[in-house]
């Protein structure tokens, strides 16, 4: 899932000094400064959205608003904070044109989770790795087949609550498939 | 190869090395903002420094004091809010200075005389910043379109105050009016609804 930073991290300057580098026109050096950049935001950013695919759009607009406004970043300034700037920017500019609240609440984005990744898997071995109100959530939306607002009558919570609940079973679910494959 | 790493080779293959003229993306649309309003102003306008002799310099000293504060300041401001990661509070905060030097000038000023309120060309002057300070609020859009602002309210307020700047520099050697009453509530306040619109249309206008 890329959530945790399982990498060694470069050190604070190693940015800067490939930004340096790059900047005297040695292309290696940009071309690793930017690999660098991109698995620093990846890190930022998989705390933060939800889904892979939302992931990689976002990360990539960071990436492509890094060497466009690239003159933005003044000679002899540290990267790091530049950096950030630009990839909350984009992150936040992402959430506002999705015109939604930074979670993924999206029933059908969930069933698509469910669909690519959960079959022919043992659903009820992986629902008993997750808390038990997560997994009845998900046993009564998607092996019951009933609504989110229905399955939240059942079991007498709020509609938005039990939304929640499945989002976050389903993410949790995905991390524990990625996990087993890799 | 995912799409990720191609378009890191893409980008890598043009280098780090800076586009030349962002500076100058960002300085002359300013400029030209100045230069077209204060244009129009002469243009349509008559008897510039008309009350020249019997006031002396002291008025226009003053509004342009002010104003001109406001116009070379501000770009200072939108500079830094143009550059990511970098703080901007002081910057923007040290615009108000201005505003603070007329309110205790208004002060005293109360305290001394009360002249006229509001004067005969007060509806001139509103038509004036109405027309002139959107004009220069638009050359600073265009102008932080060459930079990255992050805070695009804060950096829409710090171009509606641009913009009003602009107006009432154009517009002051025209204005034969008085007091410190009158410039605050025919300048300043025109002056800030502008900083107030900026920061509204800011998200929208800004965005990159």
């Amino acid at each position: 899932m890329g959530r945790t930073d399982d990498h060694k991290p470069a050190s604070s300057g190693a940015l800067d000094r490939l930004m340096a580098a790059s900047r005297e026109g040695d292309r290696k050096a940009y071309r690793q400064f930017l690999a660098e950049a991109s698995r620093r935001i990846r890190s930022m950013l998989a705390r933060k959205v939800g889904a892979d695919s939302e992931l990689e759009d976002v990360l990539q607009e960071c990436l492509i608003a890094l060497h466009t406004k690239r003159h933005t970043l003044d000679p002899g300034r540290p990267v790091g904070p530049w950096m950030y700037a630009i990839a909350n920017y984009k992150l936040i500019d992402h959430w506002r044109k999705r015109g939604r609240s930074p979670l993924v609440l999206d029933d059908d984005a969930d069933m698509d989770v469910a669909a690519d990744n959960f079959a022919e898997m043992d659903v009820e071995g992986l629902l008993d790795e997750l808390p038990e109100a997560q997994a009845e959530a998900i046993r009564l939306t998607h092996i019951e087949g009933l609504t989110n607002r229905e399955a939240s009558e059942r079991i007498g919570i709020g509609h938005s609550a039990m939304k929640l609940r499945v989002h976050r079973g389903m993410l949790r679910l995905k991390e524990i498939v990625d996990e087993k494959d890799q | 190869m995912t799409n990720t790493d191609s378009i890191l080779d893409e980008l890598a293959s043009e280098g780090a090395l800076p586009a030349a003229g962002h500076s100058l993306r960002f300085v002359t649309p300013l400029l030209v903002a100045l230069v077209v309003c204060t244009g129009i102003a002469a243009a349509v306008l008559d008897g510039a420094f008309a009350d020249w002799e019997s006031t002396g310099p002291g008025p226009i000293s003053v509004k342009w004091g002010f104003s001109l504060a406001l116009v070379l300041m501000a770009p200072i401001a939108l500079w830094t809010l143009g550059r990511p990661g970098r703080k901007s509070t002081w910057t923007v905060a040290i615009l108000s200075i201005p505003f603070l030097l007329v309110l205790g000038l208004l002060a005293l000023d109360l305290s001394m005389n009360a002249a006229s309120f509001p004067g005969e060309t007060w509806q001139q002057c509103l038509t004036a910043m109405a027309i002139l300070s959107p004009l220069a609020f638009g050359g600073a859009i265009i102008a932080m379109r060459a930079l990255a602002p992050t805070n695009l309210k804060r950096a829409g307020l710090v171009a509606g105050l641009f913009g009003g700047g602009v107006a009432m520099t154009a517009y002051a050697p025209f204005c034969p009016e008085r007091g410190m009453l009158y410039m605050a509530v025919f300048y300043c306040l025109p002056i800030l609804t502008m900083a107030g619109l900026g920061w509204l249309a800011g998200p929208k206008l800004l965005r990159w």
